[in-house]
């Protein structure tokens, strides 16, 4: 079949077949498809080759899950002990909006958890909320046990919670934290205000990545000292009991006591009356350690030299108030012997040789005035009067009419030990470079030789031989103080509140310690409550334990004690 | 030409689709096996803490202390004393050496008949 194909174009004329036309034409239609096709798979195939290019961001990935077992670093001590490490626990929730019958999910629930209220968990689980707390902080077994149950819309979720391995041992160091892992007291909480909480926040604080935080404390040392607390508490029948010990070139804590303590474990218990720690935020008039002090500033001061004279003969008159000596000499004594026998007349005529501006510019100066820079939030200003009339020098000189705390106290020996710098105590490690940035010179090297001879004299002579009697050989000296204590308005012979602050080894100082027992009793008839039978005698049995553990060899040589001495007075 | 290409194409289309839904049940399986493995981990970890916070609870001092105390009177053990520790300069120097070449002279000449006291005791007058 023949047809004519008249296109627009009328002078060409073609003639083909219909068939090939039509040929033709699919063709070029199947050709134009498969290029379609072709163009369609190809950017199909790009996309996938460049889907395949891209790398994933798996910064973000999983933060929802981390946002709650966001942790918090472990506290190591000194020796890379843990103090404290974060555990995984399981938390109960359950979404009411998914719960089919409340009846039957309070009734089970309460099978395993029996604790829980009916009406409070029957309220807990009725309503449309999509997501409510059950019960905190359950151990895997519990988990294990409500799984089995069944019951639908109530589920697990992983927590982290802050563990204290050494229990109340250390509790007034490492604070505590509450149930959403934010510290709420002591290093805990010092460490969320610098850096934890902002990691938290920006969800960095996941898994166990967290460096260590190293503090200065010697778990040993400080279990030592709790426990010879814990027995001073028993043995004395004292209302409370504290202690703390620091190295004197770098100021680090290597331990710090107070009783009665709480668990940290349990926060709950930190909120039981009269467990704050005596230490920093508990401000006591100090008594005769203070003594320490005016003899350190007025030797410093050149006003008084260790041959000096004093005369004690008689009570200083202050209008009607004569201040005397307990079991006084009534003599005329060198310094020595003032410092010795804790007599109250000889440390106001020390004080009265410095005079007294000069006396409360050197209160000043040792940081009487202020908080102790210190890390732990639990701190109390100490109340030491801006003036000092006549007879407020001469009863702040042995340490009536002014309170501070025993970190004051034992931050002010460690200076007078150490050569004569001032050095702020820290919880953190320091090194001796690093605490020798802090340094601030407040008495003389030679002050500071007098006043350690004065320290080991008080030992081997003084009120501090009960003490010397458990520490023998580990050349320990130090100061007693008994304050009385004000009651109703008077001070009161029956309650005391004792201390001892003390240095050793003495030829060549490292640690300074503090130790307060409050309100003791006689341990038996022959025993008194002045502070060398307690105080001072817990002392000497920390250091008897402690001693080795810190490196310090005994050594009976009656040559060391003899070196001590001032070239003056050989 | 075209019957071939289309047959090409179907079978080729098959192909893949079946590649495809393999590779996506795989994907599936791969994620599911993740996911399981995260939760082993996550239970690990968890348990691992538990493990690392018992270990801490026994190397504290204040856990071992009432142990030792309680084997005090078994195993014979007390808190060391000042006078157990030594000193390196307490312990005495070592004895001299006997000087055994004096002794093997003294010997050679007393085989040889010379007794040095001989002439010591002739010298004195003693016979």
């Amino acid at each position: 079949m023949m047809s004519v194909t008249a296109d627009d174009l009328g002078s060409t004329i073609a003639l083909d077949g219909g068939r090939k036309v039509r040929g033709n034409l699919t063709q070029a239609r199947i050709r134009w498809m498969v290029l379609a096709l072709v163009l369609g798979f190809g950017l199909v195939g790009g996309r996938l080759v460049q889907l395949g290019m891209v790398v994933p961001d798996t910064t973000i990935e999983g933060q929802a899950r981390d946002a709650i077992t966001a942790t918090r670093p472990p506290i190591l001590d000194r020796n890379g002990l843990e103090m404290a490490v974060d555990i995984r626990v399981p938390s109960l929730y359950a979404e009411p909006r998914r719960i089919i019958d409340v009846e039957e999910a309070v009734r089970k629930i309460r099978t395993v958890l029996p604790d829980l209220s009916e009406p409070w968990l029957r309220d807990r689980l009725t309503g449309d909320k999509g997501f409510v707390w059950v019960q905190r902080e359950l151990s895997p077994a519990i988990e294990d046990r409500i799984m089995r149950l069944g019951i639908p819309g109530v589920e697990f979720l992983t927590e982290s919670k802050r563990f204290y391995p050494g229990m109340s041992e250390a509790s007034h160091i490492l604070g505590s934290t509450n149930v959403d892992n934010q510290g709420i007291a002591g290093i805990e909480r010092h460490m969320d205000g610098e850096n934890v909480a902002l990691l938290q926040e920006l969800g960095l604080a996941r898994g166990n990545a967290l460096a260590p935080v190293e503090l200065s404390v010697d778990m040993r040392v400080q279990h030592v000292m709790h426990e010879q607390l814990v027995d001073a508490m028993s043995r004395y029948q004292a209302i409370a009991a504290a202690g703390v010990m620091v190295d004197i070139h770098t100021g680090e804590v290597i331990a710090l006591a107070s009783l009665p303590d709480f668990d940290p474990n349990q926060p709950a218990t930190a909120l039981v009356k009269d467990s704050f720690n005596r230490i920093t935020a508990g401000i006591f008039e100090p008594g005769s350690i203070f003594k320490t002090v005016t003899l350190a500033g007025a030797l410093s001061s050149g006003a008084v030299t260790i041959t000096d004279q004093f005369d004690a003969r008689f009570g200083i008159r202050f209008g009607r108030f004569t201040i005397d000596d307990f079991h006084g000499k009534h003599r005329i004594l060198s310094l020595p012997e003032v410092y010795k026998y804790s007599s109250n007349i000889g440390t106001i005529r020390v004080m009265q040789a410095m005079g007294k501006e000069a006396f409360r510019q050197f209160l000043t100066s040792m940081g009487f005035d202020a908080r102790v820079p210190f890390e732990l939030p639990e701190m109390r200003l100490p109340t030491v009067p801006k003036e000092l009339s006549e007879v407020g020098a001469a009863t702040a000189s042995f340490g009536h009419g002014l309170s501070v705390s025993p970190l004051h106290m034992v931050a002010a020996y460690a200076a007078f030990v150490n050569g004569g710098n001032y050095v702020p105590p820290t919880l953190y490690r320091r090194d001796q470079a690093e605490a020798e940035q802090f340094y601030r010179r407040v008495i003389t090297e030679r002050a500071s030789a007098q006043i350690r001879y004065l320290m080991r004299l008080n030992a081997l002579e003084g009120s501090g031989s009960q003490m010397n009697k458990a520490a023998l050989g580990y050349r320990i000296g130090g100061k007693t103080g008994t304050a009385e204590k004000v009651v109703d308005g008077r001070y009161s012979a029956s309650k005391v509140t004792n201390f001892f602050g003390s240095a050793f080894p003495l030829d060549n100082p490292r640690y300074a310690m503090v130790i307060m027992v409050d309100e003791p009793k006689r341990e038996n008839p022959q025993s008194g409550t002045t502070a060398g039978w307690n105080a001072g005698a817990v002392t000497g049995r920390i250091v008897q334990r402690v001693a080795p553990m810190l490196g310090i060899a005994p050594d009976f040589s009656p040559l060391i004690d003899e070196q001590l001495v001032p070239p003056e007075l050989r | 030409m075209i019957r071939n290409l289309n047959i090409f194409l179907l079978f080729s289309s098959v192909l893949m689709l079946s590649g495809v839904y393999a590779l996506k049940f795989a994907i599936e399986n791969t994620a599911s096996e993740r996911t399981a493995l995260i939760a082993l981990i996550d239970s690990q970890e968890g348990d691992l803490s538990l493990l690392k916070a018992d270990e801490a609870v026994l190397n504290q001092p204040g856990h071992i202390d009432p142990i030792v105390k309680r084997h005090q009177l078994a195993l014979a053990i007390e808190p060391v004393k000042q006078e157990q520790f030594g000193s390196f300069t307490a312990i005495p120097m070592r004895p001299a050496k006997p000087n055994s070449a004096a002794m093997d002279s003294l010997f050679l000449s007393l085989e040889a008949g010379i007794d040095p006291i001989d002439a010591i005791l002739e010298l004195e007058g003693i016979e």
